[in-house]
């Protein structure tokens, strides 16, 4: 009976650190190849500290916990600004640095390292065999999904999960990637140091093969098979490839050793085969066993249903009549109306180089209440650069950038957003995993759910704002006409469709300025008329707008003031009618 | 203190050894590299297709037909060039396809359970105790007074890696087909306007990765041992060797680098305890990386450089 304990608790360390690396590859997209060497750090941290400072166990876990959380966040600092294969080299790296350092310290046993742990000591009870560590570590497990699940399934989960599809656009809505990829890499470093701790704790050594590569290999494999992003998956994958052990030796009568190499050839066959046939894995992301056992319902049909349907806004024109471009008189009325706003954003200066190249060349603009500007020029004139100038996501050469008299430079994207200036992209950059509810959920600002201490210790409070969020950002799906798509993946939807989703994203900061790049580029003419109608009724409602746009339509009928651009300078400015009556403007812009 | 006990002699037997393990690291590291920059593909199963190559070498030599072994070479170099080949085409090409934009992800996820799948496969097949691959007579060569030693294989290994990173390279330079790799690698949409089907060059490049790592590990298991799980450690090295050279760039580049890190391992064995050399090889990396990740300039130009994202 022991030995189906000891593979019982065994399954269960596992399911910890399968645990802890979903929340960092599944919910954050993190992919880290070194997992077991965080739980290293947490074994010969228990093991050192039990062996020759003969602490219990306990501190002995918590003190690893520690030591691998600070190695977390130091990985993270390390990984913040590398791609996918840079990270997955960085991770294993620093899990051969790890294990190579500890392989030479005479203190942590050399290469043989920590062997003969002493029994754990829990609270004057000795877990001596297997079946003294079923219970604590049923208990640890449990509160690890619960922790992770408290993490992933909560507004904090969401922002990882925008970090793992565009961190970019994550970036755009107010929140700092920065400070979500230390916290994960760290919380999930430190639950990895306590399922180390307590893997060596109960084998009573801490060796580099206890947590060799084929560890972490093992743990991502685990992960993978389950499920990304679905703590359930993890546990099962967990107990689908430890169980497989015993399954081998008792059932099918192979010998231990022969039994784990059959294990690992078919986990490796499976991970295979479930790429080709079943990439996100046996339980999807978002799959609920028991959401399905209550007869929810079924996602594929839902998706087929509306993914053609005509947003409310398009299909009823509840907004505006179509309208025509204003004559002259009312382009003039409108320019005169733009000067005499209050001026919100100024522009001084602004100037950026790529070597020999001039993206921006001492440019100057303001923008003003309740109009709409627009930015037009040539491909190539440096427009959309402007944009990433004016918002952080480039630093200037020189210049300044006031919002509301506060200079903006040298503030990075997300405190840009936070301050009252948010962007949208020319290429849409959906959430395509997340719904149409989450994608414009998380642009809402202030959430107490963001931030792990009320997490944790006010989940009251945390709930009923994530009600309050939900119920704005079903506002701003119903202002853009898209409501009846809140559940469906902004992945299933339509290019028009998603660019009305990425609009009620961008009205969703409440920010006061907001710049749209091309917001009707590539999209049909009922989806064009249902645009222009929403960012007119934007400015009635007070909104400072600058549009980057190629259609002159659409600036026509949009544009209070027109700002022209050439090779990185503003060369002219007016009314769009102006600018295009000028032949030398009208020769640039359209190459004749 | 430690330095001054090195002597002349130890530091050439030191640079020899590091001229003849970079030779290995160099080639594999071209490999890697020249399936990464254009493909787009983590193939971390090349550690599985190193040591395939030396256990098909094995079988064919010493064990079933008895081949020569230069013929059981060329039969396992073929069978272990076409099994890279089909990886790419049947297993990476319809996952790429399918992911799309996580196309890296869902790749490397692939290469790595073909890694882990085949190397315990391996251990079913031929057990996990170490084989050894007969027939070529060993000579010890003395060099600079007895200062160096090194035996035969290791000119050979030398020689053979150099010779085929030379040969790389001038396919690359003068051939058209060498210019459509480029040109993939450059950017696979122009060069399908233009022509060049990038699903072959794909191929050709895993056909060319993997002809290399079976050359690496021939070499390695002449000299030593084959075992099941002989592929990882060079592999590893071979992926900081291609990211540390950069895997746009040049085969003769990659090469060098490769000779670079392992004279790093070799020297710093004159400052440090030999317990610490690898780990030094590593240290590097993590710096080389810290150094791109707070550089936007680096990372901008590494990102014009070549791999990456658009290719995921």
């Amino acid at each position: 009976m022991e030995i189906w304990f000891n593979y019982l608790n065994i399954a269960l360390i596992f399911v910890v650190f399968a645990l802890s690396l979903n929340l960092l590859l599944g919910y954050a997209g993190q992919v880290s190849v070194a997992h077991a060497s965080f739980g290293a750090i947490g074994g010969y941290s228990m093991g050192y500290f039990a062996m020759v400072r003969h602490w219990n166990f306990v501190p002995g876990v918590l003190v690893g916990m520690l030591v691998s959380l600070i190695f977390g966040i130091a990985v993270a600092l390390c990984a913040l600004k590398l791609s996918v294969e840079y990270i997955i080299l960085l991770t294993l790296a620093v899990a051969s640095v790890i294990l190579g350092v500890f392989s030479t310290f005479k203190q942590l046993g050399g290469s043989y390292g920590l062997i003969g742990i002493p029994v754990a000591n829990l609270f004057g009870w000795k877990m001596e065999n297997p079946r003294d560590w079923v219970v604590p570590l049923l208990v640890v497990a449990a509160i690890v999904y619960v922790f992770c699940w408290r993490i992933g399934e909560s507004p904090f989960g969401r922002v990882l999960k925008g970090v793992r599809e565009d961190d970019r656009a994550t970036e755009a809505l107010g929140k700092s990637v920065f400070r979500y990829k230390v916290l994960v890499f760290a919380i999930s470093s430190m639950l990895a140091g306590l399922a180390g701790g307590l893997y060596s704790s109960y084998l009573h050594l801490a060796t580099p093969g206890v947590f060799g590569f084929s560890i972490s290999l093992a743990i991502f494999a685990m992960v993978i098979f389950g499920g990304m992003a679905n703590l359930t998956g993890s546990v099962l994958g967990a107990i689908v490839v430890q169980g497989s052990q015993p399954l081998l030796e008792r059932v099918v009568k192979l010998s231990p050793e022969r039994a784990g190499f059959v294990r690992l050839a078919l986990y490796g066959l499976l991970l295979l085969v479930l790429m080709r046939l079943r990439p996100q894995g046996v339980l999807p992301e978002g799959f609920s066993l028991w959401r399905r056992l209550r007869g929810g319902g079924n996602d594929r049909a839902r998706i087929e249903m509306v993914k053609d349907a005509i947003p409310a806004v398009v299909s009823f024109q509840n907004i505006h009549e179509h309208e025509d471009e204003p004559s002259h008189d009312a382009q003039v009325a409108k320019e005169k109306a733009w000067g005499a706003s209050a001026l919100v954003l100024q522009v001084r200066g602004l100037t950026k180089h790529f070597g020999g190249i001039i993206a921006a060349d001492d440019l100057t603009m303001d923008l003003h209440k309740g109009t709409i500007t627009a930015l037009v020029g040539p491909n190539g004139a440096g427009k959309t650069t402007v944009f990433n100038l004016l918002t952080g996501y480039i630093k200037p050469d020189a210049g300044s950038v006031q919002l509301n008299g506060v200079d903006l430079i040298g503030h990075s994207p997300h405190e840009v957003a936070r301050r009252g200036m948010v962007r949208s992209f020319q290429d849409v950059r959906l959430f395509m995993r997340l719904s149409c509810l989450q994608n414009v959920a998380m642009a809402v600002q202030g959430q107490p759910g963001e931030h792990l201490v009320p997490l944790f210790f006010s989940p009251r409070s945390v709930d009923k704002a994530e009600t309050a969020t939900k119920e704005k950002a079903l506002e701003w799906l119903r202002f853009v006409g898209m409501d009846q798509f809140a559940d469906i993946p902004a992945g299933a939807l339509s290019y028009g469709q998603s660019k009305l989703v990425a609009l009620a994203r961008v009205l969703a900061t409440e920010a006061d300025v907001l710049l749209l790049d091309e917001p009707a580029s590539g999209i049909d003419t009922q989806w064009v008329e249902a645009m222009l109608a929403l960012i007119e009724s934007l400015r009635t409602q007070g909104r400072t707008i600058c549009i980057v746009e190629h259609n002159l339509h659409v600036v026509g009928r949009l544009a209070d003031h027109t700002y022209f651009m050439e090779l990185g300078s503003i060369t002219a400015q007016g009314t769009i009618e102006e600018l295009t009556a000028a032949p030398r403007l009208a020769a640039a812009y359209f190459g004749t | 203190m430690y330095l001054a006990t090195i002597t002349f002699q130890q530091f050439t037997q030191l640079s020899a050894n590091g001229v003849i393990n970079g030779a290995a690291y160099g080639l594999l590291g071209v490999g890697f590299a020249l399936i990464l920059g254009v493909t787009g593909r983590f193939h971390f199963a090349f550690s599985f297709t190193y040591s395939l190559a030396a256990y098909f070498v094995f079988t064919l030599h010493n064990r079933g037909p008895h081949l020569n072994l230069w013929l059981a070479l060329a039969v396992g170099l073929a069978l272990i060039t076409a099994l890279g080949v089909g990886i790419e085409r049947y297993v990476y090409q319809p996952l790429a396809v399918r992911a799309g934009a996580t196309a890296l992800l869902a790749v490397f996820v692939a290469a790595l359970g073909i890694g882990i799948a085949g190397e315990n496969l391996i251990r079913l097949f031929w057990g996990s105790s170490s084989q050894s691959i007969t027939g070529l007579a060993q000579k010890p060569i003395h060099l600079f007074k007895n200062r160096a030693i090194f035996l035969n294989y290791d000119v050979y290994q030398v020689v053979s890696a150099a010779g085929l990173v030379m040969i790389l390279a001038a396919l690359l330079r003068f051939t058209p087909l060498g210019r459509a790799i480029k040109a993939t690698r450059g950017n696979p949409e122009m060069a399908q306007i233009i022509g060049i089907n990038p699903r072959i060059i794909y191929m050709v490049c895993f056909a060319i990765g993997t002809l290399f790592s079976g050359v690496a590990a021939f070499w390695y298991s002449i000299k030593f041992a084959v075992v099941p799980d002989m592929g990882l450690r060079p592999v590893i090295f071979a992926f900081v060797v291609a990211f540390l050279a950069g895997t746009a760039r040049s085969p003769i580049r990659v090469f060098l680098i490769g000779i670079a890190v392992s004279l790093i391992e070799q020297w710093s064995s004159m400052v440090m305890s030999v317990r610490w050399t690898q780990t030094a090889v590593f240290v590097i990396l993590v710096v080389y990386l810290i150094s791109l990740s707070v550089d936007p300039k680096t990372l901008l130009a590494r990102a014009r450089g070549g791999l990456a994202s658009a290719k995921a």
